[in-house]
């Protein structure tokens, strides 16, 4: 029931659709109207007051960014008297603020710089005490009060899209500043985006202060590679200077924060690149050994580009292709399809943001995929939605989004998609196949083994009687387990019936690509030449490599997110040795550059065709996202139904979860500057630690199945239970594993010579 | 009337400068004229204007303790440019006029800056402060000149003048408990739930209860009005308590519970104003021990109303964060006089807060309570709400007392018949209506305008979609029943007759039209009334006209020291928000007589008593700055179907869009009033 309102602004016949305001409606239109404090994504903080307009019939000045047309209004944009408000403001503004704007790291790019030139604000009218200010250094981030002018545009982002809720404003009228929150210092994500949206040079990357003056980067427009969610980023480069001419480097990865948003792997773990010259003998070498090989290994951290050159050595050469996360998700999509061949029933991340119902199942999703979980902070702070978080671990960092914990025990996740199928399908009308399969479901057995209760079912259907726009979102841990294919299959039944849309949350930068475009082999770990994996000859961008090729922020080429979209990398900076297109020049599949590669992705996989220099790659001034385009999925058909449920797996003992830590996702973020400051270590519970004998900061040895290595331990007491935490990013290439993440292992406290 | 020497107040211009005293003109405002328990104002000034009350008030001394008080707050908040800098500025340069260091320009800049801030600021405090500045500077320019020109302090620079602030809303001076109302709605528009529960609990810890239950008062004085509807302030109190239930994170209290004081208070009572008292008196590390006489807590609100009004999950987690501050309750214990002689020896201090639990007769011929079918609003609530919250059963006895076949109260095939007009008589025929009665009726002596006034317009019309039967203008004559059973009514019709002198028109009986109603329950939802039997006789403690107990209404202390009364069983049947208001003031009060044996209010809370006298809304008053015309958000109810027939919560409540756009419409009508000795 979308009402369209009809009003002018200037004389302007203009309409608004409901719940837009006026503000919104004059940038749409083009109509400009000044504001220091508003951002598109978050609530109207409505602090700087610079947007007031004034109304025919209305006396005093209306706040537009707030205010919501009614019929028939008139609005005036500006005029004297605006014009004469909006200075004072600005010369309250500029009231003692240091005039610094020599070394701020924000000149040129400030916004209280460019309205302060706007408003020919020229000197200080007016005086007031000033007062003593200190600089506070939150690791990663620093924080000069005295150039903070309380937009409380960082406030606003952390709460309400990133969820960390970390920062609070310290109210002091004039003496107001920003503080971390119930805490002495900043203790939260460092995604960094409140140093995105500072307009002022207040919060500023401690890395990147006093390097460079924002007039002198070079902004290459690119995709993150550290994830799937595909978020879009600017690298900002410029030469070292005199010290090595010509050379450049990253300085800092920035956001089109109004409309995107970044973790703090994408803003912080930019320089991951690697240096080379070409080695014509490695290089000899590589091309020998992938003549000889069986078969090729490779990680989903892959452009397109190069997953097609590998393709292509397989069609000519019969080289087998091992990709075991891109694998695992085609086997995982392609029984959910058999099931649910609808194209319509995949959520992205931006419906997510509008789902006000929303079950997590098989993730720790806020480390897996940041993107989803801001996704789901705008959707729970925006929209009320009701988060249930199914896992056998809870995670602190969800806890004010997520409105349900649901643990289950680990390994019953088929059981668990079987109990919500059936809660959730109740009242549905199914076809006598679909009946018959919740018909004979055990409630009484999935109930006692996954430890999933009646109750807790009841609860969640109950919460989610009002919701709109569904979203199921489905995690790695699904993809691996040993029952993915019915475990998919049960939750496209919930898709197909139960009004769910789903998202699937694959793992790497490319896993969507690279399950679309190859045809990849059972991997039993046997011999391989790798590529930015583990082999007997590796390639990739590695400096130990066997021939060293460049990362992905070197090279141009496209990734296709979980969102199924098309994106294009852009090489930030240069590489000066080989790479595959090269090797594939010489086997003889390959092109002049691998962007030729581009217009000739698959199009029965769902790519359009189009020539990587004709993708468009950017947001529109109102948020479009208009990068790449939305791979269409090939038609499927019904050919299949869940099978029965198998008997619930038992996992007693010590189980360990591989999970990495906030800010890291594989060997290449392990590797950047700002983020590699420590290894990672295997991280428990207080419970944890009593059973497995160990304590804080203890070596620790991990026996599993396939051998056994040391690291340290580390107590977290935020986390509950009996499963650890253990990363893989610190691990290189060969630590890439797309098995089931839970895994019984024995633990052992290693003696202290080792 | 307040007797003033010059007063703009509401643009009022009162000006007896040079007067002889008895010539004074008088202000037609109730002004607040005390400035402390002793001593008397000399000079008011406030959003809308400044009134003196004697000669010698140095008016620029008074302009910049004004600004100051504006300084303070603005340290309390700070979110909008023009009110964190003008606010600055303001009390700076006037400060600098004062202590004779002024420059004529610097009047200048004042009143540009104050036009600054008139015009863009956030609140009405930003907006309304520099008005008194403007009148003070416009009418006694002279002064200001005069430190300006001869560079010398203003008169009393230098001396000691003491100051009495207090910032207040129109709906925060409506509110019974005062809530910070404009916070709360700020803490949604923020999507900072944590910090809107706070700003609640400051004053009033029921949030879930009154963010459903309450009728609301601050609504209607709610200055958003004067533009188009007013803001659905109570229903935006419920984010912040559901948010804090939703994820399950401990309790948000207002501030960090004091150290133990090794004082601890009686409390009897676990109703609202019960458990208002002991949270606060927590708070200042006053140990409480509340005593209940039902099996459950929570009081009216938990036996009395019902669950699809105020679901007992939601209440029970009001009652958990009191518990969370270690308050002690103490069930089953009905409170004897001689336990009240114990309590008084035992306890630094005793709080009544008992309610009123006796349902009041309808007053009609053969009222007799041994009639069967004859039950009162207060137990039949008390044993429909027990079953359906807890699952207590009835007895045999009381299946045998109420003619009830079921062990709950199971109303399939009967008629109902209520005589009330208020909440609990609504409670009533609703309830019957889930109990399956077969036909439900209300007799109310006046009209429909009035019932709706008396209860809340969605309460009246959903009981009417539930089936209800509405008769108006009527009432019980006689009740005829057979062998003690009661078989039918005798009802009188009535018509208003309008009083010639223009007053309230009076109800007369319309001869020949009474009429007969066959039912088997006749329930008294008229009045109720306060049992008080636990007040030791000798103490010969003071009761009002009305059989409750008598305070002076401002500290709720009885007329024996240190026995404290305060909700219903001291200002008779009234609502949550009104107990919660006096036991939260009372535990202010407690919280110092503990310590130091003194009965005493703060000059704050004199000053709030003052402004509710002098009332803070003003309905005539014009909005500037805000576009009119953006519609009151309302909540969806449950299909009236559904709920006849179940207990479900009717009221679904606000969702997020709609409760963000309603914030979004506040005001925020913060303001300071200022009194100077």
């Amino acid at each position: 029931m979308s009402k369209t309102i009809n009003f002018t602004i200037d004389g302007r016949p203009v309409s608004a659709a409901e719940g837009e305001t006026i503000l919104n409606v004059a940038r749409r239109e083009g109509i400009y109207i000044p504001t220091m404090c508003y951002l598109e994504k978050t609530n109207p903080a409505a602090s700087c007051r610079l947007c007031v307009v004034e109304c025919e019939g209305v006396e005093g000045m209306v706040l537009s960014c707030q205010t919501p047309p009614t019929e028939g209004l008139a609005v005036t944009s500006d005029n004297a008297r605006l014009h004469e408000e909006r200075t004072n403001i600005m010369r309250l503004y500029d009231v003692n603020h240091p005039l610094e704007c020599g070394v701020c790291d924000k000149s040129g790019a400030c916004d209280l710089q460019n309205k302060t030139m706007e408003f020919g604000v020229d000197a200080q009218h007016f005086t007031a005490k000033d007062q003593p200010r200190h600089n506070n250094h939150w690791g990663l981030i620093n924080y000069d009060p005295s150039l903070c002018i309380m937009c409380e545009k960082c406030t606003h982002v952390c709460n309400e899209v990133i969820g960390d809720d970390a920062i609070e404003l310290l109210f002091g009228g004039y003496k107001s500043t920003v503080v971390p929150k119930n805490s002495d210092t900043l203790d939260c994500t460092f995604c960094g985006e409140c140093i995105a949206v500072c307009p002022v040079g207040a919060l500023i990357s401690s890395d990147f202060q006093y390097t460079a003056n924002a007039w002198e980067l070079t902004r290459i427009p690119s995709t993150c590679a550290h994830c799937s969610a595909g978020c879009a980023l600017e690298y900002e480069v410029k030469t070292y200077g005199a010290g090595r001419p010509g050379e450049e480097r990253i300085f800092r990865v920035t956001n089109n924060f109004e409309f995107t948003t970044l973790c703090g792997a994408g803003r912080f773990g930019f320089d991951y690149d690697v240096r080379a010259s070409k080695d014509p003998a490695a290089f000899e070498a590589a091309v020998s050994a992938l003549e000889k090989a069986d078969a090729v290994r490779f990680p989903s951290i892959i452009t397109n580009e190069e997953a097609l050159m590998l393709q292509r050595l397989k069609e000519t050469r019969g080289i087998r292709l091992y990709n075991e996360d891109a694998r695992r998700y085609k086997v995982f999509m392609d029984a959910f399809r058999s099931v649910e061949p609808s194209e319509k029933v995949f959520a992205t991340t931006d419906s997510l943001k509008e789902s006000t119902g929303i079950i997590v199942v098989g993730s720790r999703i806020a480390t897996d995929n940041p993107g989803v979980r801001y996704a789901m902070t705008t959707a729970a702070r925006h929209h009320g939605s009701k988060i249930a978080y199914m896992h056998p671990m809870e995670d602190t960092l969800l806890q004010n989004v997520v409105t349900q914990f649901v643990k289950y025990e680990v390994g019953t996740e088929e059981g668990v998609l079987a109990l919500l199928a059936k809660t959730l399908l109740e009242q549905a009308e199914l076809t006598k196949k679909a009946q018959a399969f919740l018909d004979s479901l055990d409630e009484g057995y999935l109930s006692a083994e996954s430890n999933v209760g009646e109750e807790e079912l009841e609860t969640l259907r109950r919460s989610l009687q009002r919701s709109k726009n569904n979203t199921l979102v489905l995690g790695s841990d699904l993809m691996g387990h040993p029952r993915a294919e019915n475990i998919a299959k049960i939750a496209a039944l919930i898709a197909r019936y139960g009004d769910f849309k789903v998202l699937v949350a694959a793992r790497e930068v490319n896993t969507v690509g690279a399950a679309a475009i190859c045809d990849l082999d059972i991997d039993e770990g046997g011999s391989a030449v790798g590529y930015n994996a583990p082999g007997d000859f590796v390639i990739g961008a590695d400096e130990t490599a066997d021939l060293v090729t460049p990362a992905l922020n070197q090279q141009e080429g496209t990734v296709v997110s979980l969102n199924r979209h098309l994106l294009p990398l852009n090489a930030a900076v240069g590489f000066d040795g080989y790479e595959l297109n090269d090797l594939a020049n010489a086997l003889g599949v390959g092109k002049t550059h691998t962007i030729d590669f581009t217009a000739e992705l698959p199009e029965d996989a769902g790519f359009r065709g189009i020539a990587f220099d004709d993708l468009e790659n950017f947001h529109s001034p109102l948020g479009e996202d208009r990068r790449g385009y939305r791979l269409a999925l090939p038609k499927a058909k019904v050919t299949s139904q869940p099978d029965e449920v198998d008997e619930l797996p038992e996992f007693n003992g010590t189980v360990v979860y591989r999970c990495d830590p906030v800010l890291q996702f594989n060997a290449f973020t392990a590797r950047t500057s700002q983020l590699s400051d420590a290894a990672g270590a295997l991280t428990g519970s207080e419970q944890f630690a009593t059973a497995a004998r160990i304590a804080d900061g203890d070596r620790v040895t991990i026996v599993r199945a396939g051998g056994e290595y040391t690291r340290e331990f580390k107590l977290d007491t935020t986390l509950k239970g009996t499963i650890a935490l253990e990363p893989t990013f610190d691990g290189g290439f060969s630590a890439a594993n797309a098995a089931y993440r839970f895994e019984k292992v024995k633990i052992m406290k290693a003696s202290n010579d080792e | 009337m307040s007797k003033v020497y010059f007063s703009t107040w509401k643009s009022e211009q009162i000006n007896n400068i040079g007067k002889p005293e008895d010539a004074w003109e008088e202000s037609a405002y109730k002004l607040p004229m005390q400035y402390n328990e002793h001593r008397e104002a000399k000079a008011f000034i406030g959003w809308d204007g400044v009134a003196l009350y004697d000669e010698d008030v140095d008016v620029v001394r008074l302009a910049t303790e004004y600004a100051a008080q504006y300084q303070v707050y603005s340290e309390a908040c700070g979110r909008c440019a023009p009110g964190r800098w003008g606010g600055r500025i303001l009390y700076d340069l006037l400060d600098k006029i004062a202590r004779g260091e002024g420059s004529r320009s610097d009047m200048d800049h004042l009143k540009e800056v104050a036009r600054n801030m008139q015009l863009t600021s956030k609140c009405e405090i930003g907006k309304t402060v520099p008005n008194p500045l403007l009148d003070l500077m416009t009418h006694f320019e002279s002064d200001f000149l005069e430190c300006i020109e001869k560079q010398k302090p203003s008169k009393h620079y230098h001396e000691e003048v003491g100051y009495v602030a207090k910032i207040t809303a129109p709906c925060t001076d409506a509110c019974p408990a005062h809530v910070d109302i404009p916070a709360y709605i700020e803490g949604v528009r923020d999507l900072r739930f944590d910090d809107s529960l706070i700003a609640t609990r400051q004053t009033m810890p029921l949030a879930h209860t009154c963010g459903r239950v309450c009728p609301h008062p601050c609504e209607d004085e709610c200055r958003r009005t004067n533009l188009d509807e007013p803001i659905s302030i109570m229903e935006l109190k419920r984010l912040g308590a559901d948010y804090e239930t939703d994820h399950g994170f401990g309790f948000f209290h207002p501030a960090e519970k004091k150290p133990d004081t090794g004082k601890k208070v009686a409390v009897i009572g676990a109703g609202p104003a019960g458990l208002t008292t002991a949270y606060y008196l927590a708070l200042e590390g006053v140990h409480c021990d509340v005593y209940e006489e039902l099996p459950v807590l929570g009081g009216e609100v938990t036996v009395g109303v019902p669950e699809y009004r105020m679901p007992w999950a939601k209440y029970e987690k009001d009652i958990e964060a009191v518990k969370d501050l270690g308050v002690n309750f103490i069930t089953n214990t009905r409170v004897t006089a001689e336990m009240m002689r114990q309590f008084e020896k035992e306890y630094d201090a005793v709080m009544v807060a008992t309610g009123t639990r006796i349902s009041k007769k309808v007053r009609c011929e053969n009222e007799r309570p041994e009639i069967k079918g004859y039950w009162g609003a207060i137990d039949f609530l008390d044993k429909v709400n027990l079953y359906v919250k807890f699952g207590y059963t009835l007895s045999e006895a009381e299946k045998e007392e109420y003619m009830i076949d079921n062990d709950y109260v199971d109303l399939t095939g009967k008629t109902v018949v209520c005589v009330g007009g208020g909440f609990t008589s609504m409670d009533v025929v609703r309830c019957s209506v889930r109990a399956g009665a077969k036909k439900v009726i209300m007799l109310y002596r006046r009209d429909e305008k009035t019932i709706i006034r008396n209860t809340t317009y969605e309460e009246y019309h959903e009981a009417v979609e539930e089936g209800v039967e509405f008769i108006f203008h009527s009432a019980v004559q006689k009740m005829v029943d057979e062998d003690d059973v009661l078989k039918k009514l005798v009802v009188d019709r009535f018509e208003l007759v309008p009083d010639p002198d223009g007053g309230r028109p009076q109800l007369k009986k319309i001869e020949g039209a009474s009429f007969e109603i066959e039912c088997d329950y006749l329930i008294p939802a008229v009045s109720q009334s306060a049992d008080l039997d636990l007040l030791p006789e000798e103490w010969e403690i003071e009761m009002t006209s009305w059989a409750t107990i008598k305070t002076n209404g401002r500290d709720y202390m009885t007329s024996r020291k240190g026995i404290f009364a305060s909700g219903d069983c001291e200002y008779g049947p009234m609502t949550i928000v009104n107990a919660v208001g006096q036991a939260k003031r009372a535990s202010s009060v407690i919280s110092r007589y503990v310590q130091t044996g003194e009965i005493s209010l703060t000059d704050e809370e004199i000053m709030e008593d003052q402004l509710r006298k002098m009332r803070v809304y003003d309905k005539n008053e014009k909005v500037t700055g805000w576009l009119p015309g953006l519609p009151r958000q309302r909540s969806e109810v449950v299909d009236v179907d559904i709920r006849k027939s179940s207990n479900v919560e009717v009221n679904f409540g606000l969702t997020q869009e709609q409760a963000i756009s309603e914030a979004e419409r506040c005001m925020r009508c913060y303001y300071i009033a200022m009194v100077a000795n």
